[in-house]
């Protein structure tokens, strides 16, 4: 249990405490999963990992934990100034770690909803989304622009109700942990209560599928009871494999283009678009266009329904 | 400072090593194209929709050129183990050498690539010139 005491958030805090983040005690185990996989894709699949691919993933993995450590204080230090506006102080208690630990997971949900369904949340998103594979490499390919993209804003308003920015900081590092393993084709289903629950491999291969059945589905990080709360759950059929990436494969392993292609796409669009609809590339949905020419999720999964009902797919 | 830099020198080292036990193991593969009817599959996944009536194959599988009912053209290349698709919408970059025909899709990253079409390599470069005309 973590306790009140002098600290890295020494100067911020209005309390002083220890900033525990649990993601470095969790990277031996991340390498030691990743071998594993990789030992089960050489006996069972050897086209889940490539190479280049995985090289890829892995140093965008690194590279954002550096963006991380450029830009963690300053996450930190806005939490830290909400967190003097706090009506009352939730504290340290055991219930508060997971309170806040749920909480903090459905601040995760909305965050990633709108990372799919906002141009400019995912132009930082996309990088997770951009490789055509499904492994535990994958987990760790991460972005490095996430500060650029305020979708911080959605984690830290809990300091407002309360909860402690160290807290919050925890958790969500905890939350990341979570999330390491369901990136895997590995294992097909978890017991059925499991399923029903959280997030699991078969519930998050639907979300980074680009099937129009799937696409934008299942956007929960730790439980997928948000998903089936408020209607952005799909399950994994076994008669309609998981086909990963994005619309608009990448098509490179080039890790600076995986990082940047969609800010530079927007900014292009924005660019070129007529006064009239140039915020529109900026908060509308991935796909939206001013003149049509292009397609969102929603209009390749009408395409699509219309095919299921005229029995044509 | 220094066991922050020794930190993330540790870290890229671990990334160099795993990728590299990934390629020892013989990960990844070569992958082609087998049928103009894999082609068409691909085709339709990338785009949903596209329907092609008129397919090319590279005689090594390494991509294929694939045309709709409506004339649009879809390139397919080999990316990894998987492959990727661009709609071509310009003869920029076309070029033919007797049975070689290269293609670039005015995307830097996604780099030109050269198709060995055999004798149809003619056929698709007098049709793909067309093409943005």
């Amino acid at each position: 249990m973590l306790k009140p005491g002098p600290g890295a958030c020494a100067g911020w805090a209005p309390d002083p405490v220890e900033n525990f983040d649990p993601v470095p005690w969790a990277i031996p185990g991340f390498v030691a999963l990743i071998l594993l996989e990789m030992l089960w894709a050489r006996r069972r699949a050897r086209q889940a990992y490539e190479p280049r691919d995985t090289l890829t993933s892995l140093l965008l993995g690194l590279g954002s934990t550096v963006s991380g450590m450029l830009t963690g204080t300053l996450v930190l230090a806005a939490a830290l100034w909400l967190y003097q506006f706090r009506p009352i102080t939730i504290g340290w208690a055991w219930w508060a770690w997971g309170l806040c630990f749920v909480l903090d997971d459905l601040g995760y949900y909305w965050a990633h909803r709108l990372g799919h369904r906002v141009r400019w949340f995912w132009a930082s998103h996309i990088n997770h989304h951009s490789s055509q594979h499904y492994n535990l490499s994958t987990a760790l390919r991460q972005t490095w622009t996430g500060f650029i993209a305020l979708s911080f804003l959605f984690r830290i308003p809990l300091a407002l109700a309360g909860f402690h920015p160290a807290m919050l900081a925890t958790v969500a590092g905890f939350n990341l942990i979570y999330q390491f393993w369901i990136h895997t084709e590995a294992i097909r289903r978890m017991p059925r209560w499991f399923e029903a629950v959280m997030n699991t491999p078969s519930h998050h291969r639907v979300h980074h599928a680009t099937n129009p059945r799937y696409l934008d589905r299942n956007y929960a990080g730790v439980f997928i009871v948000w998903d089936r709360i408020f209607g952005s759950f799909v399950a994994e059929r076994d008669d309609e494999p998981v086909r990963y990436g994005i619309i608009k494969q990448l098509g490179s392993f080039n890790v600076l283009w995986s990082v940047f292609h969609e800010w530079i796409a927007l900014c292009r669009d924005v660019w070129a678009a007529p006064w009239r609809a140039k915020l529109g590339y900026v908060w509308r949905v991935p796909g939206w266009t001013h003149d049509d020419s292009r397609e969102t999720s929603d209009m390749i999964r009408a395409r699509w329904l219309e095919t299921q009902e005229r029995g044509g797919g | 400072m220094i066991p922050l830099a020794i930190q993330l020198a540790a870290s890229l080292v671990a990334v160099l090593l795993l990728a590299l036990i990934c390629w020892k193991m013989g990960l990844g593969g070569d992958v082609r194209l087998r049928s103009e009817d894999q082609a068409r599959a691909l085709a339709s996944e990338a785009h949903f929709g596209f329907e092609a009536v008129d397919v090319v194959l590279d005689r090594a599988g390494i991509g294929a050129l694939l045309r709709d009912g409506t004339g649009r053209v879809m390139l397919l290349r080999r990316h990894g183990v998987h492959f990727v698709a661009r709609m071509l919408d310009s003869h920029q970059g076309l070029r033919l050498d007797h049975n070689f025909l290269t293609l670039t899709t005015g995307e830097r990253q996604f780099g030109a690539i050269t198709l060995d079409l055999g004798s149809n390599a003619q056929a698709w470069a007098g049709s793909l010139r067309r093409l943005g005309a």
